[in-house]
């Protein structure tokens, strides 16, 4: 099995940050990582050339990028082609997605790369590499050869990975099944009743399970804040919180406000139609409606403050990271509970 | 370790031979102590520098193991080395660099 191997300025022994802006280059044979994965691939595959090419230079040229290492890489006729493996670096990994995704589409092989979870060529490149997942740094590099190793040994015995071998490529495959749907889904569940083993044929993004707090015994004396991902900010949005994959959240005050109106309030929110929500922001931050509650007796106070970020493509991550700072500033104002709005 | 680092460790076991190098190493944490240690003596893990697939099997010592700390002047480890022996995970660091140093030094 003929093998191209793709690596970045780093691995390739040009320089670190300052050689990031390196132009595509191809060397014979191995080079860094790929003298490890060589030695561990004789007798199934050889690494013939490696492309290098500097993060920065790739992901500012990308279309450029695609195209020259694309060109380096077929002159080869390699059967496959590893990219990285590129741990948590993000640009590394966005580049070794692209070359996955161009090689895969232009030269139909498959790419195999090793990649930190969270890395960001995860998220958008997946579907087009067979990703093993390591570590978050080149430390990981001793357990990401031999995985990395093992997947190129499956493909060269003419196979496909099994599914938990790699990240998840969110590629939906066809397939004539024996048995329709129900009788299947109906198995499954004998099976789980009856604690047998059973493989799902659909399974389920892992969403973190949130402990509910203790109940709030007496609401009448209860101090209640609103939060709310739905973008409601003063008008003019101040703090420029962005109408997609927001980067902060702001944090307003709600002294002498008794209602959202139209002339004070706005959504900064670009994944919904604003028309109803700039009309009147009461609709998803609603404040009219708790000032009454105070009014009435029902809850204690209204938290003099309000928290906004725009929930439209924001990463769990950044959300997570806003969601431990506003709890926080919730905390020391003593606030008994919180009501989240969404869109 | 560095690119930088790597390369000067590489031509001083070839300048002096490597029977007559030992690495005195100052990290702060086992993990990366251990990294160092391994880099000069089986290669660098990350196979990204100049010691990439090179096992020169050099040994290396953390300042704070007592082989190497009992030939620096007293006076001279209180002024540059007993703070931060303090602080850090004395323990872990000379551990993690003794298993690696006993795993692959030759000399």
């Amino acid at each position: 099995m003929r093998i191209v191997h793709y690596i970045n300025q780093f691995f390739g022994g040009i320089g670190g940050e300052d050689k990031a802006d390196f132009r595509p280059e191809v060397r014979e044979g191995v080079v860094g990582p790929g003298q490890a994965l060589n030695q561990a691939l004789a007798g199934t595959g050889e690494i013939v050339a490696t492309v290098i090419c500097g993060d920065s230079w790739f992901n500012e040229n990308l279309e450029e990028a695609k195209a020259t290492v694309l060109e380096k890489i077929s002159k080869y006729s390699p059967d496959l082609v590893i990219a990285g493996p590129a741990f948590n670096a993000g640009r590394y990994g966005m580049a070794c997605g692209a070359v996955a995704e161009v090689v895969s589409k232009q030269l139909g092989i498959p790419v195999v790369s090793g990649m930190y979870k969270e890395n960001p060529g995860v998220e958008v490149y997946r579907k087009f590499a067979w990703i093993v997942e390591t570590g978050n740094s080149a430390a990981d590099m001793r357990k990401a050869v031999p995985a990395i190793v093992a997947m190129v040994k499956v493909f060269a015995a003419g196979q496909t990975p099994e599914p938990g071998t790699y990240i998840e490529r969110g590629v939906r495959v066809n397939y004539m099944a024996n048995e329709r749907g129900s009788k299947r889904a109906v198995d499954m569940l004998v099976k789980k009743l009856t604690e047998q083993p059973f493989v799902t044929e659909f399974p389920m993004p892992e969403f973190d399970r949130v402990a509910p707090n203790q109940p709030i015994r007496d609401l009448s004396k209860a101090k209640i804040a609103l939060v709310t991902s739905g973008g409601i900010v003063p008008k003019g949005n101040p703090d420029h919180i962005e109408s997609s994959s927001a980067s902060k959240y702001g944090k307003y005050s709600l002294e002498g406000v008794t209602d959202l109106t139209a002339e004070t309030h706005e959504t900064a929110h670009g994944g919904y139609d604003p028309t109803y929500a700039n009309k009147d922001a009461d609709r998803v931050l609603p404040v009219d409606v708790l000032r009454d509650l105070v009014k009435e007796g029902v809850i204690g106070s209204l938290h003099e403050y309000w928290y906004a970020t725009v929930g439209n493509g924001t990463a769990v991550a950044s959300a997570k990271a806003y969601a431990q700072k506003i709890a926080e500033d919730l905390h020391n104002y003593k606030v008994d509970a919180v009501i989240l709005t969404s869109t | 370790m560095d690119m930088e680092n790597q390369r000067r460790v590489k031509e001083y076991a070839e300048k002096f031979g490597k029977e007559q190098v030992v690495c005195i190493l100052g990290g702060a944490e086992a993990e990366a102590s251990g990294l160092a240690a391994e880099t000069v003596s089986n290669g660098d893990p990350a196979w990204a520098g100049p010691l990439a697939g090179v096992q020169l099997g050099l040994k290396a010592f953390h300042i704070f193991e007592d082989d190497i700390k009992n030939q620096v002047d007293p006076a001279v480890y209180e002024a540059q080395v007993s703070l931060m022996e303090m602080v850090l995970d004395v323990d872990a660091i000379t551990k993690e660099v003794s298993t690696i140093r006993n795993q692959y030094a030759n000399w």
